[in-house]
């Protein structure tokens, strides 16, 4: 596959990681250069320099990462990059399918090669695809598989890969070419349904990701190799897919069906100030309640000033009854707990005269050091936040697994009739169920 | 069309011997639902308990994975079942009442049934027969009803085919613990993350009784490397290993060494592989010394390829502080090496995280949850399982990076030209500017806000959606 020399050569593909959402592949060729809103980069310059390294631009503006492939980046690096969700998938078909060195697999997939495809089509003529042929939209694609596959059989083992659209095929050839996965990938433009696989009584597992997969399933079967157990996987996004494919499965005799749903759950991660103890938020509130009610008795102050300025200037009775009414009237507002205070004046003021100063003066301090605390040594008071991503996806396909037992004679024999097959079944049962079906119909 | 590429020419399996043969330790499962451990001994009687007991023999040179009925001593290999349709029913259940007397079979006359020799099958259609509710039962109950005798009386068990998905499997059900919550899709994952390859070079660190270190063995075939790093003095024990019934040449790749072993600054105390008196005074001494001299330089040639480095990938899941493991062999990885890190405490990976990004050697950490949800698949009765696992774990994967200090962000270009522009914005820009250069990992920005994006242009996608179905 690609290469696993220390250093980038000419002609390799690597893969450049711009930012996080920016990844791309470049097939080095001395000669060009890689131009970006990350600086300029002559490929040249990157021949010799170890896989893995980052490097500043030639004008000193900027830096990227060149890494190595591997078949994750690759399917990051693709235009379409919602196959990262399949990820999970595919990990999960390769172990379930028991895919490692010098394993023999057949794949049907759609390889949907690129966004030139889909460029030209209205979200309206996508959508009409989509509901036509689910190859298009609902496929681990792109050859996210296929690459997968690749790395774990190695140069022993051996892929045949299938696909329907003629143009794909030949995309997805160029690539694994590029990617010097040709001896290890075969790779033929065929309708598989129609026509069937290549190779009979050969491979050790065959995954199938097409719209209508029972309609493989036999031909998968006559693939699959009979001097041991082999497996097979049907990848579809609807139950009723499903079922209809468990029931062509067990038609062909295969067995241990089973079925499977997977996700992988991003999560962010985000370093966060601690919480606060709500003593804290407590402080806050006091704190401001209080200078709340020095305000309060900041205005009357200047109400009564006012209203002696306005008294010795000459019409006090009026002015003097209406700022004890404005300051009875805050009170109720303010402290309607405070009952027993008959005469307004005397609650804030005892609260205002003896407790009050000191705690005024002890208070911001008292609640002040913890936030000053956490200004001067910013780290040791951050925490380590993680939670699940609010929006995530929910489905991908349905991943319906099943094996096919080798033939030995004993089974073989025991194939024929098949009411030996359910020997735990008790005869009679059988036509009771019969009988049970039809009365149900006739009804 | 290469035709004719059949089985008698296709290759040997790589990891492991084609068939049963004794030393093998295999996994017997039995009618009930369990799976037991037993280690093929030549020429020995298997007992299964109430299932019954074998000839050893009868296994040898058998493929994986067949099921085995067993009568006198011997195996009769059973044809594989299929899925039996359920009829359409309109029975309920009103009509059975619980604790009514239902059974005529007593447990004396079962006994007696089946030491008459009788097949399992006629034990529970005699049963059946005499069940006074059976017909008034539900097809579905009646389906559960005979499986429920079948697990009872019926004597056969399935070789379970040692796939690492399926010891992993059979592992994680027995002691989730033991495999510090390593589930098989988790294992999978770990796996693809971390680009295991044949031919590659790896480093693990693998305090959940050896499933890392059985797949990334059965990952390299025989090919490539793998030296792991464990915290005790004596090679370490993977039982997980045992079940895979790897060829000696696949697990020739592996190596070990202790904490101190492979620690650069410490000197492995040894005992001298020369004898005390200058002079060798039996074989059982001379055997004793080479033995010695063996292990010490194996150890010694483990540490120097170690402490080499270049290895193309990491993986941990470990009881003990990553980051501190991560600090300790990060230094031996090449560049681009991928690193995987599982725990089972979301708080582990998420402070690693935090750790990681502020460190230009390691690029994109990247945190995850597995979710995984089995299926009963039966006809007229599909629906997930009423029991799914919890959690498999978390895992955090990020790519090895040669940093180069001297390269700068094009953020911080920008600030700088916006700074002769506008001198009284300097110092919060500046700040900026030094995190944007990291700006996949800067606190602020959603660390895979692509996902995030992703999924809302692909909501449509969204499969299970009714109008696709038009």
């Amino acid at each position: 596959m690609w290469s696993t020399a220390r250093e980038i050569a000419a002609g390799d593909v690597v893969i450049i990681w711009l930012t996080r959402d920016l990844i791309q592949p470049l097939l080095i060729t001395p000669g060009k250069e890689l131009n970006s809103r990350f600086g300029v980069y002559r490929h040249a310059d990157l021949v010799g320099v170890p896989y893995g390294s980052k490097i500043g631009s030639r004008n000193g503006k900027g830096f990227i990462h060149v890494l190595r492939p591997t078949p994750e980046l690759w399917t990051l690096a693709l235009p379409h990059r919602t196959q990262i969700l399949y990820l999970a998938d595919i990990a999960f078909v390769c172990s379930w399918l028991n895919i490692k060195p010098g394993s023999r697999v057949i794949e049907a997939a759609s390889h949907r090669k690129s966004l030139d495809l889909l460029d030209d089509s209205s979200p309206c003529v996508l959508r009409m695809r989509k509901v036509a042929s689910w190859s298009d939209e609902s496929c681990t694609g792109s050859g996210s598989f296929s690459h997968s596959v690749a790395r774990a059989i190695g140069s022993s083992g051996h892929l045949w890969s299938y696909e329907f659209h003629e143009a794909r095929a030949n995309k997805a050839r160029e690539e694994f070419t590029r990617h010097g996965m040709d001896p290890i990938v075969t790779l033929t433009h065929r309708n598989v349904c129609k026509d069937g696989f290549t190779v009979v009584d050969t491979v050790d597992s065959v995954f199938l990701d097409l719209p209508a997969p029972w309609d493989a399933v036999e031909h998968a079967k006559r693939a699959l190799r009979k001097d041991r157990i082999t497996r097979i996987c049907c990848f579809s996004p609807c139950m009723e897919q499903v079922l209809r494919t468990v029931s062509a499965l067990n038609d062909a005799g295969f067995t241990d069906i089973t079925m499977y749903e997977t996700l992988s759950r991003p999560h962010q991660v985000d370093l966060a100030p601690a919480l606060l103890p709500i003593s804290e938020v407590g402080e806050r509130l006091k704190r401001a309640e209080q200078r709340r009610e020095e305000k309060r008795l900041r205005q009357i102050a200047n109400a009564r000033a006012a209203a002696g300025k306005r008294k010795r200037t000459g019409e006090g009775e009026d002015n003097d009854a209406d700022a004890a009414g404005i300051a009875g009237k805050r009170h109720k507002m303010g402290g309607d707990g405070d009952l027993k205070g008959s005469e307004p004046e005397q609650a804030p003021a005892t609260f205002d005269s003896d407790p009050a100063p000191a705690k005024s003066e002890e208070l911001p301090s008292v609640s002040a050091s913890p936030p000053g605390a956490v200004a001067s040594s910013p780290a040791a008071d951050k925490i380590g936040l993680s939670k699940a991503f609010p929006e995530v996806r929910g489905h991908t396909s349905y991943l319906t697994f099943a094996c096919l037992l080798p033939l030995s004679l004993s089974a073989a024999a025991a194939l024929e009739p098949n009411t030996d097959a359910s020997d735990v079944e008790p005869p009679f049962q059988a036509s009771e169920n019969k009988d049970n079906t039809t009365g149900l119909t006739a009804v | 069309m290469d035709l004719g590429e059949g089985s008698s020419r296709a290759p040997i399996d790589k990891t492991r011997g084609d068939t049963i043969q004794p030393g093998n330790t295999l996994l017997l499962k039995l009618p009930s639902g369990d799976i037991k451990t037993w280690k093929f001994e030549k020429d020995s009687i298997a007992n299964l308990g109430k299932y019954g007991s074998f000839h050893a023999n009868e296994l040898l040179g058998q493929p994986y994975g067949l099921t085995y009925e067993i009568a006198d001593k011997k195996l009769k290999e059973m044809a594989s079942r299929t899925l039996q349709e359920v009829g359409d029913t309109d029975a309920t259940n009103e009509l059975i009442n619980d604790g009514q007397f239902v059974q005529p079979l007593t447990s004396e006359e079962i006994e007696a049934l089946k030491k008459s020799g009788l097949h399992a099958s006629e034990i529970i259609r005699k049963q059946i027969e005499q069940h006074a509710n059976y017909s008034l039962k539900t097809e579905y109950s009646k389906e559960k009803y005979k499986k429920r005798k079948e697990a009872k009386y019926s004597k056969y068990f399935t070789v379970v085919d040692p796939t690492v998905f399926n010891v992993c499997d059979y592992w994680f059900n027995k002691d989730q613990n033991r495999l510090r919550d390593i589930r098989p899709d988790a294992l999978s994952q770990i796996l693809n993350l971390a680009n295991v390859r044949p031919g590659g070079r790896f480093l693990a660190v693998d305090d959940a009784s050896g499933v890392i270190v059985a797949g990334i063995l059965e990952r390299l075939g025989g090919y490539g490397r793998l030296i792991t790093i464990c915290d005790v003095d004596s090679p370490p024990a993977y039982p997980v290993t045992a079940h895979m019934n790897f060829r000696k040449e696949v697990t020739d790749v592996l190596s070990s060494l202790n904490w101190a072993t492979a620690d650069e600054e410490y000197i492995p105390i040894r005992a001298s592989s020369e004898p005390p008196s200058g002079k060798i005074k039996s074989d059982a001494q001379r055997s004793r010394l080479n033995k010695r001299k063996l292990v010490s330089s194996s150890q010694t040639q483990t540490r120097e390829e170690l402490f080499n480095g270049e290895f193309d990938g990491l993986i941990i899941a470990s009881e003990y502080d990553p980051s501190s493991i991560l600090e300790r062999l990060a230094p031996y990885l090449a560049g681009s090496a991928s690193i995987v890190v599982h725990s089972l405490h979301v708080q582990v990976i998420t402070d690693l995280q935090n750790k990681l990004r502020d460190d230009p050697q390691f690029l994109g950490p990247t945190m995850t949850e597995m979710w995984l949800r089995r299926y009963q698949v039966l006809p007229g009765r599909t629906h997930p399982m009423m029991n799914m696992s919890g959690s498999g774990g978390f895992i955090l994967h990020t790519t090895k990076i040669y940093d180069d200090p001297a390269a700068s962000s094009v953020m911080a270009h920008r600030q700088r030209a916006k700074k002769a522009k506008i001198e009284n914005e300097i110092l919060t820009e500046t700040t900026c500017a030094n995190s944007t250069s990291r700006s996949n990992v800067s606190p602020g920005s959603h660390p895979m806000a692509d996902f995030q994006s992703s999924a809302e242009d692909t909501v449509e996608e969204g499969v299970p959606d009714l109008t696709d179905l038009a």
